[in-house]
């Protein structure tokens, strides 16, 4: 009976290929007996959003974020602040729970901070988080894997089985692919390709330094090129702007020539008196900022002095702050009455301003622009609106409260733009990620050194190049054995 | 000691070869004593006499058939063992006991470390070998490991039976049947030779079938595979011309030293067999563009380079180095084939230009321009059983207790592949060699693992499976049976993922308690020294680091170091170690109280060393280690219907994929 099975065995024999481990056809995660975290709410402004972590070194990280440190009894909901390790600086009061392995959901050490739902907080969290030794983002479909290696969940084997394929491929595909369009997976991809070549050459020299004969400078030519990636990468990672908006407010100014409703606008948005409204134009003398929140974006949001020239040397003062405040910055909300828009002041405006944010939105620097006509309801009916050669504008009245939701909603998308919006496309922790990794990445090129055992030397190279391509995908290392063959006439 | 009655043939273990008659086995005279054994080993090459000594270390009754006991240990064609990523194999073998790390060193010539200034994760433990001592040695010790019989004698098929039911495959091998229509049953069958791999030899435009033609029993046997429905692939390598001796001009030539003192490959030497100032030099010489010439002038003429089949992408001839990396010079090793023998081995100059072509370019070379060519270079091409066939413990997925162990699953250098088959340069002419078929060698790591898992299949127990956070038989192993491959599979360091952990000092920390354990392949002296060495250094690992002082005291204690006394924090004993210019003896004489009794054994103070080096990585990687492992101890139930499973987001695809590699985790 057994003869009867050939036919089968004899196709088995033909397509043989292992798919569902990762420990041949890659390099190995970068730290992955660590302690993982994310947020396992969804995505998005909610009130209340969970981010968990699992792994040994949970209890440490409940520590370093609450203010009390000492952990709080095992599972029970109790409030702590949380803070930023680094700059101490508070992040928000949350529900933190703790349970100490075995029983939790994935059997290891487990914390849930539940935390404010917007956006900045949840970031600041993933980010404190990442900032704790022993932590990184989990990869996705991690969780459930370790859960299931614990005995912990109530799949059978198969479906674990489901889980690692899901997880390490298509699942990590889908997102590698989504983080690697746009600029900075270009950067990435670039970093990778130059770090992989560089650790090729330094293999090289390993294996076959002596048998063969490579050519001269092999080393020194990957030392150059370490050092020009540290470069690199460092001034990559001090430009994390965004990232700063986020956590600390984006820099929304109001400006416009005198008397257009800049100062109610900003009451208005802030629904509190900060600036003295009259009918009066330049009662606005000086740079008045007061954080909001809108749309779930932080906002440090800055009322100034209408602009306009020939005035009192107090007023005068207050304009050039005015100036200055617009350069710095991230969104400009320019105002003008709708109601006046054929005054010289209104036409200097919009020629001057206007037109200047506008034709340099096309470049990189990002600053934006949203202009807005205020007084609406003094257009008569059926009278002219703004004119046809009027830019892309808002109409809003500051009195009625007419084309406010508009405003809102523009200001959102713009503020996601200027923020990086962690509700749609790539997720908050794909930058939490980023930054992990590259920050990883940075710090084991720091251990590269021509010390006199190469060993050490590569395997910082190695720890590095896993950073990298756990951002871009590939990273095995019949890639490296490509180039050295490549690259050099080894071999006997 | 172990002989049967009425099968004459076998050598027990206290016979010599001059004693073996040979007489064929016919039905009658065997009568119903039909001969039993757990396993049976065909082939006597590296693969060959490791897997059946492994077999017969761990209890098994073990047979080794070849086709010429005196060709037991013959080298391949390459007169040296050892290298890069090459001596951190033979370390692993030696951890488990295995033969050719101690039979190295009684038997080499010239003994030098490479990589010495490149950190100790990567030496390479390398090794010129007289053939005439590798071999007597090899065969002293085949012929007088007890529950070990051999018998010459080709096989001419399989004997299949009923499957288990328990396991995969459509069928189970009980025996081997003889070229004479005699047979042997076994419980487990290891099969490591290749003579029905219809191995080609190519010199110019000539082809030789490397197996004689007649050769019927290895024809059967390839038959049999082939109608199991075993894939086979085919490879191509090649091998340098040899050169007389007294005809090298060596005193132009850059010459090589051997170390002094020699490091031996075994844990269980201190030493080697020889000193170094009695041991051979090597040579360096190179290529220059008249040889370039001559290559591309005689393309035409070089039906080996031309043909498509894939080969390494290492250079394997002097003619791809030439046509991939033209106008360079190219190195040239001059290497000793043995202490008395006249020949020299130019590695780097494998070719296949035809013979009389070979001595105009050789004598193009500096040093050699009187040269005479002894055999000529050629080019081989053989058939090689897909390892995607193969289980980590090397069994077949088709054919239950059949073991594929060595080249036949495409792991070779060049030299396994022309030994595979059959030609051997210590041979006068490469035209007589394939009387000598008989499936030679392999490697010997591979043979130690089929040997352990196929004598522990026969006890019922759990095979002996060694992962890549384990070893670099476990990379070497795992790369081939998931990936298969596409050229001949050469161990590299930068394969290995975790290299800094798995080093040549450490394997018998790695290896020997495992092996002792759960394959009992593992002698109790070895155990022993190995559990002492293993908790010596956890002990003084953590003495070392027990021990802190101020950065001032230890520059005060240890002048010589370059200890920054900058740090306000107390520095580790440990720590003071990384540095290049301290050792134990230094840290001892520093405080000689507590760390006096780590140098007493050299070995062991040279190891702590080690240790200290790469103590700060190793913490990493010893927590991705267990990460890995942890994944790796998922068992998949291997009947397990991949193709019907409900609720899992498989694709059609990979199901069937799944489906046909069933992987074990």
């Amino acid at each position: 009976m057994w003869r009867g099975l050939w036919t089968l065995a004899a196709q088995a024999a033909r397509g043989p290929r292992r798919l569902c481990t990762r420990r041949s056809s890659g390099a190995l995660a970068p730290g992955s007996g660590a302690t993982i975290f994310a947020l396992s709410s969804g995505q998005g402004r909610c009130g209340v959003a969970v981010i968990r972590t699992s792994g040994p070194a949970s209890s440490q990280a409940l520590r370093i974020l609450t203010a009390p440190r000492d952990l709080p009894p095992a599972r029970h909901a109790s409030l702590r602040l949380l803070s930023d390790p680094r700059s101490g600086e508070p992040l928000d009061r949350a529900l933190v729970l703790w349970f100490p392995g075995p029983k939790s959901f994935t059997g290891e050490d487990c914390v849930e901070f539940h935390v404010h739902g917007g956006p900045a907080v949840v970031s600041g969290v993933l980010q404190a988080l990442g900032s704790v030794p022993g932590l990184r983002p989990a990869e996705a479909g991690e969780f459930t894997r370790r859960a299931f290696a614990h005995g912990k969940l109530n799949l059978t084997e198969v479906e674990g089985l489901a889980d690692l394929i899901h997880a390490e491929t298509e699942a990590q595909r889908r997102q590698a692919l989504r983080q690697l369009d746009g600029e900075l997976g270009h950067l990435c991809r670039g970093w990778a390709e130059t770090l992989t070549k560089a650790l090729a050459h330094v293999e090289a020299y390993i294996d076959f330094g002596e048998d063969d004969n490579l050519e001269e400078g092999v080393l020194e030519q990957a030392d150059i090129e370490v050092r020009a990636l540290q470069v690199a990468l460092g001034a990559h990672l001090r430009d994390a702007r965004r990232g700063q908006r986020l956590r600390s407010g984006a820099h929304v100014v109001v400006t416009g020539p005198p008397n257009a409703g800049k100062s109610s606008l900003v009451n208005l948005l802030s629904r509190k008196p900060v600036s003295i409204v009259s009918p009066e134009p330049g009662t606005t003398r000086d740079v008045l900022e007061t954080p909001v929140d809108l749309a779930g974006f932080p906002v440090l949001l800055s009322d100034t002095a209408g602009l306009r020239e020939g005035v009192g040397p107090v007023e005068q003062e207050g304009v050039r702050r005015a100036r200055e405040r617009l350069e710095q910055a991230d969104l400009i909300l320019a105002m003008l009455d709708a109601s006046d828009l054929a005054s010289p002041s209104s036409c200097n405006f919009l020629a001057t301003v206007v037109a200047s944010v506008g034709a340099q939105s096309h470049s990189d620097s990002s600053q934006r622009l949203l202009l807005v006509l205020n007084k609406s309801d003094l257009l008569s009916t059926e009278g002219p609106g703004p004119g046809p050669d009027m830019p892309p504008h808002l109409l809003l009245s500051c009195v009625t409260g007419e084309g406010l939701d508009g405003l809102l909603e523009a200001l959102r998308e713009e503020l996601a733009a200027v923020c990086g919006d962690p509700s749609t496309g790539p997720p908050l922790l794909t930058r939490a990620r980023h930054q992990h990794h590259l920050q990883g990445c940075l710090d084991a090129l720091g251990h590269y050194k021509q010390s006199k055992d190469l060993a050490l030397a590569a395997e910082a190279l190695r720890v590095a190049r896993g950073h990298l391509t756990r951002l871009t995908g590939g990273g095995g290392t019949e890639e490296i054995l490509d180039i050295i063959f490549r690259d050099f006439c080894v071999g006997k | 000691m172990f002989s049967f009655r009425g099968c004459g043939g076998r050598v027990a273990a206290s016979f010599t070869k001059r004693q073996f008659p040979l007489p064929r086995l016919s039905s009658d005279s065997a009568g119903p004593r039909t001969p039993h054994f757990d396993v049976i080993v065909i082939g006597g090459g590296h693969a060959g006499t490791e897997a059946a000594t492994a077999a017969a270390r761990c209890g098994s009754r073990t047979l080794l058939l070849t086709h010429r006991v005196d060709t037991i240990g013959q080298m391949s064609c390459n007169p040296s063992f050892g290298g890069i990523g090459k001596g951190h194999l033979m370390r692993e073998v030696d951890a488990l006991d295995g033969l050719c790390s101690r039979i190295c060193d009684q038997s080499g010539v010239h003994y030098k470390v490479l990589n010495r200034c490149k950190g100790p994760a990567v030496w390479g433990l390398r090794a010129q070998i007289d053939r005439k001592l590798y071999k007597q040695n090899m065969q002293k010790e085949i012929l007088s490991t007890p529950l070990l019989t051999v018998q010459e004698g080709a096989v001419e098929d399989l004997i299949l039976t009923e499957p288990e039911p328990e396991h995969t495959g459509k069928c189970r091998v009980s025996g081997v049947v003889l070229v004479d229509g005699s047979t042997v049953y076994s419980e487990s069958v290891i099969l490591t030779t290749g003579t029905f791999l219809r191995g080609m030899i190519i010199i110019g435009l000539e082809m030789h079938p490397a197996g004689r033609l007649g050769d019927q029993p290895s024809i059967g046997l390839a038959q049999t595979l082939e109608k199991l429905g075993f894939v086979v692939g085919r490879l191509k390598t090649g091998t340098p011309p040899r050169i007389a001796k007294e005809s090298i001009n060596f005193s132009i030539l850059n010459k090589q030293t051997p170390d002094n003192p020699s490091l031996p490959f075994s844990f269980m030497n201190e030493t080697v067999w020889i000193k170094p100032e009695d041991q051979l030099p090597c040579y360096l010489t190179h290529t220059n563009p008249r040889v370039d010439e001559i290559v591309l002038k005689n393309l035409h003429l070089n039906s080996h380079v031309k043909e498509t089949i894939r080969g390494p992408r290492y250079c394997p001839s002097i003619e791809s180095k030439v046509l991939r990396f033209p106008n360079r010079q190219h190195q040239v090793w001059l290497e000793p084939e043995g202490m008395d023998s006249d020949l020299i081995y130019p590695q780097g100059l494998s070719m296949t230009l035809p013979a009389e072509l070979q001595e105009k370019m050789i004598t193009c070379i500096r040093g050699l321009e009187k040269a005479k060519v002894i055999q000529p270079g050629y080019g081989v091409q053989y058939d090689y059983l897909d390892p995607r066939q193969i289980t980590p413990s090397l069994e077949t997925h088709l054919v239950q207790r059949l073991f594929f162990a060595g080249q036949i699953n495409g792991t070779t250098g060049y030299e396994e592949a022309a030994a595979q088959t059959g030609f051997h340069s210590c041979c006068p002419s490469w035209s007589v060699m394939p009387s000598q078929v008989a499936g030679i060698t392999g490697m010997c790591h591979h043979g130690v693992i089929a040997g352990i898992n196929a004598s522990l299949r026969v006890n019922r127990k759990p095979p002996f499976v060694i992962s890549r956070t384990e070893g670099y038989i476990g990379v070497l192993i795992d790369d081939l049976t998931t990936l298969g491959t596409s050229e001949p599979y050469r161990m590299f360091t930068s394969r290995v993922e975790f290299r800094l952990s798995l080093r040549p000092d450490n394997a018998d920390s790695r290896l020997t308690l495992r092996g002792y354990k759960e394959a009992g392949c593992v002698s109790q002296q070895r155990y022993e020294r190995a559990c002492w060495m293993k908790s010596s250094l956890e002990e003084g690992i953590s003495v070392l680091k027990s021990i802190e002082f101020s950065s001032s005291k230890w520059k005060n204690l240890i002048p010589e170091a370059s200890i920054s006394t900058s740090r306000s924090l107390p520095v580790r004993a440990l720590d003071v170690l990384k540095y290049e210019e301290v050792d134990m003896d230094s840290l001892a004489k520093a405080v000689p109280e507590l760390l006096r009794k780590y140098t007493k054994s050299r070995e062991l103070a040279k190891r702590l060393k080690i240790e200290a080096t790469y103590e700060s990585v190793l913490f990493h990687q010893l927590q991705e280690i267990k990460e890995v492992q942890r994944d790796e101890a998922l068992q998949l139930p291997k009947d397990l219907d991949y193709l019907t499973v409900r609720d899992v987001s498989l694709s059609h695809e990979v199901r069937e994929k799944l489906h046909f590699s069933r992987p074990q985790t």
